[in-house]
């Protein structure tokens, strides 16, 4: 029970780094990307080729280095931040809407049959393996507290997340972000550069997707087409919109929600006898409902967006209401 | 031409084509800095695409455009906006699920206090002072349009009325050399017309020169110091309001069909 | 043969994005469900064409369940149609996973017996290629005569250029884009069945698979706009075949989607302009 719940809680932790970091992209800058999953992808495929080391043939994929950990994880970052400056910049120029959607849902699938197909890249179908748990020799942790040493690290670092994100939520960069959500041409008007903000919270936000990806290769402790699809971003989207939007407090609820209570508790549900599969397709069918049904009735989400409340009383303020 | 004096907005030549039609053809004029200038024009005019040509929204076939000395072609919407110049929308564009003070507050733009770096690394008590400085100064215009008792409402939850001041407001926040706006009275309650009237005078005093396209040209007539009338992409005629009434040119445009603000429908 | 597959399918999205303004993300389950009802129909009767008539029949039900139980009730709220656009992304996960728990996950073969190639102009043809292409381009010349030349393509043009224009002009836009989406889902339904048949086996998510290249060619020849759709899809359909598509099927959407960005790239619409194409030609 005590593994199950370590197990469980690392990787809430995990998709709750991403889910802040596609709230980013989504909840603020109002940009429906269906690329998101793939900088977590490359994010994960990254960390392993950079740590893993060089694999006898017919294995074969790029770099095989032997970095430690945390470089890799950085290294890795900056790639998924890399790839999505690139699609960036051609998608967020002119495309807005289901035209952006579009384009990057194209991206994730190029990326996907290159990940698949293209061996040389991350070793197609049969992917990467043989990141089994980093940093525990350098810090010397033994095989059976490593887990816990893990937990800690992820729970860590999706502190430090959350707490970056409390600060951009607040900050003026944050409200400018929105304000491009809500009429960019507005926001254009009054001076916001929208391409390069939008740019810039684009960058973020996959850069989030990369460390979450980063954490999840650790995890995995390997990396292939069948770890991922380009439409896991879609019960990303699910977390947010029934935990918040905008709301990173919704957020992580949302998380907790979607992939802790409706993933865990259909892992209980018993099999019916002759019909392998359909406690496995549930989960995407409740999450697929709670997307339609919380788009018709509750899409602000279970915790609304916070904006300031200023609460000075102006001495005239009542006398001069309309 | 015969404006004297300071130049807000110098506009020659202006030029847009959609296709085969000339939305704009060659529009010339002028607005004097401290001054309210009408623009107005039958529907289809090209009041509209004037604007999107001068504030960046549209790029011109040809023409240009010279604002407080400085020329305009070329630049994106935002860099204009950082030079001075404010445009409106026909309809309020308000940001909705921003309240009020939200919307007055962010009307201002300061790159330094808007980067990235700043809002995660900067330090709270650094930035904490402008921040109060600004709410109070936001609070101050609210409190001047009578909408102080909603700075904390959605915006998006205001009438069309409110929405306006509150774009009103917004451009009082920006502080703008010249703004633009477009039909401010659409969509308004006229019984609120006084009310614009005052905030327009508002922003004279406050250093801000106007241009203002209306179709309500009893309020044309209570603002403007000096109107310029187009039809069919061009410029066809201006001087102060009342010269115009007797220009056959303007009266042929309108099908001869021009209120008095002192008999409105006679 | 990818050709007319595709334009169907391609052309029956358009119709449905015309109408509603709603790129429909569910629209590869239309596709599935039509395939599973001709498997299904064809195993009980044994007859063909029986099989092809329940592939449009529950094709065109299910588009019509799909606007009346989801697109038609945001649209109805005025709801943006991005949103509604998302839902439409969670509808095809729920349907996808309902075949799942219904037919299982795994692959079905379909094989119907399509007797000897035989050799016109310069390619090998199959009854069953004939079939495909030769309904396809029936389907679209219906398809063509009833939007140009009847009273009802007459109102659907009129929705889509603008739907309450149209409404305040006495059509009645609500049962146009209901009947529009069933037809669409009929055409739709029917290229699930030739798909099917043309490829030998399916799964759930055999549909979502062949709607992003669908997407891609209706995207790239002009969302909302029927003929350019067309058009849009015999060119993507072409080039996918000649790129030899058929030996490594995994580049096959990379290389569509290659296609859609160049396209998109190269006729950008500016920063401001609204990214909605709705005018139907």
């Amino acid at each position: 029970m005590t593994q199950y719940l370590v197990s469980v809680l690392t990787e809430g932790a995990i998709f709750g780094i991403m889910a802040l970091g596609l709230n980013v992209i989504w909840g603020w800058s109002g940009d429906f990307d269906l690329a998101y999953y793939g900088y977590v992808a490359l994010g994960a495929y990254m960390t392993l080729v950079l740590t893993i080391g060089r694999q006898p043939p017919p294995v074969q994929y790029i770099l095989g280095l032997e970095l430690p950990y945390p470089v890799a994880v950085l290294l890795a970052v900056a790639s998924a931040m890399a790839l999505a400056l690139v699609i960036g910049l051609i998608a967020l120029r002119h495309l807005r809407g289901i035209y952006f959607s579009i384009v990057t849902l194209g991206a994730v699938y190029v990326l996907y049959a290159m990940a698949g197909q293209f061996v040389p890249l991350f070793n197609g179908y049969q992917g990467l393996s043989g990141l089994i748990n980093p940093m525990a020799d350098a810090l010397g942790i033994d095989f059976n507290s490593y887990q816990y040493f893990f937990l800690g690290l992820a729970i860590a670092v999706f502190l430090l997340v959350y707490f970056f994100m409390s600060r951009v939520s607040s900050s003026r960069f944050g409200l400018a972000l929105r304000s491009l959500r809500e009429d960019e041409r507005a926001a254009a008007a009054f001076g916001r550069d929208i391409y390069r903000l939008k740019l810039k919270a684009y960058v973020l936000g996959a850069g989030l997707g990369g460390l979450g990806g980063a954490l999840f290769a650790a995890y995995l402790s390997a990396f292939n087409t069948s770890a991922w699809a380009p439409l896991e971003t879609v019960v990303l989207y699910a977390a947010i919109l029934v935990g918040g939007r905008g709301n990173i407090r919704g957020v992580v609820l949302g998380v907790l929600i979607v992939y802790v209570l409706i993933e865990e508790s259909t892992r209980f549900l018993p099999e019916i006898p002759g019909h392998p599969g359909i406690v496995l397709a549930l989960r995407p069918i409740v999450i697929g409902a709670a997307l339609v049904l919380f788009l018709r009735f509750r899409p602000q989400g279970l915790l609304p967006e916070r904006h300031y409340v200023d609460r000075v009383q102006p001495a005239a303020a009542e006398a001069n209401a309309p | 031409m015969t404006a004297a004096g300071p130049v807000a907005l110098d506009v020659r030549g202006l030029s847009k084509h959609f296709g085969g039609v000339r939305a704009v053809d060659d529009c010339s004029f002028i607005a004097p800095k401290g001054k309210v200038t009408g623009l107005i024009g039958p529907n289809g005019a090209g009041k509209s695409t004037a604007i999107d040509l001068i504030s960046g929204f549209k790029l011109p076939d040809a023409g240009s455009v010279v604002f407080e000395g400085k020329a305009l072609q070329g630049l994106s919407p935002h860099r204009i906006s950082r030079l001075g110049l404010i445009r409106t929308f026909q309809t309020p564009r308000e940001w909705r699920e921003l309240t009020v003070l939200e919307n007055v507050v962010l009307a201002r733009w300061d790159e330094s206090r808007e980067t990235f770096w700043r809002g995660v690394l900067g330090l709270r008590q650094a930035g904490r002072e402008a921040t109060l400085s600004e709410l109070s100064e936001a609070r101050g215009i609210l409190q001047e349009f009578g909408l102080i008792a909603l700075r904390n409402e959605r915006a998006g939850n205001l009438s069309g009325g409110q929405k306006r001041l509150v774009e009103f407001a917004r451009i009082r926040m920006a502080k703008p050399q010249l703004v633009i706006l477009d039909e401010p009275m659409g969509g308004v309650n006229p019984v609120l017309g006084e009310r614009m009237a005052l905030a327009i005078e508002g922003f004279i005093t406050a250093g801000t020169s106007v241009i203002v396209v209306e179709h309500n040209l009893p309020f044309i007539e209570r603002v403007t110091d000096h109107v310029v009338v187009m039809s069919q992409g061009s410029v066809i005629a201006n001087g102060p309001f009342e010269s115009l009434r007797s220009n056959q040119a303007v009266v042929d445009a309108y099908l001869g069909e021009m209120p008095t603000y002192e008999q409105p429908g006679a | 043969m990818t050709a007319a597959i595709l334009s169907l399918s391609a052309v029956a999205f358009t119709l449905e994005y015309a109408v509603t303004n709603v790129a429909n993300l569910s629209h590869g389950e239309i596709l599935t469900v039509g395939a599973y009802a001709a498997l299904v129909v064809h195993q009980r009767t044994g007859s063909a064409l029986a099989a092809a008539l329940a592939a449009a029949a529950a094709g065109g039900l299910l588009a019509l369940a799909m606007h009346a139980a989801v697109v038609d009730r945001f649209i109805r709220r005025g709801t943006p149609t991005l949103v509604i656009f998302i839902a439409t992304l969670g509808l095809s996960f729920v349907i996808q996973n309902l075949l799942v728990i219904r037919f299982g996950a795994a692959n079905v073969a379909y094989t119907i017996p399509s007797g000897a190639p035989f050799e016109l102009g310069p390619f090998l043809w199959t009854a069953v290629d004939l079939e495909i292409i030769v309904s396809a381009l029936a389907i679209t010349a219906v398809l063509y005569l009833i939007i140009s030349h009847t009273k009802f393509g007459k109102a659907l043009r009129a929705v889509s250029q603008n739907r309450e224009l149209a409404r305040v002009s006495g059509i009645n836009a609500d049962v146009v884009a209901s009947a529009t989406w069933f037809l669409a889902g009929l055409v739709a339904g029917y290229a699930g069945f030739i798909l099917a048949e043309s490829v030998g086996t399916f799964n759930p998510s055999f549909g979502f698979g062949f709607f992003l290249i669908t997407l891609t060619a209706a995207v790239a020849g002009g969302l909302g706009r029927a003929f350019s759709t067309m058009v849009g899809a015999i060119i993507v359909g072409i080039a996918l075949e000649f790129v030899g598509g058929y030996v490594s099927a995994g580049y096959n959407l990379a290389f569509a989607f290659a296609i859609l960005a160049v396209v998109i790239l190269v006729r950008p619409r500016g920063l401001f302009v609204n990214a909605r194409r709705s005018v139907f030609e």
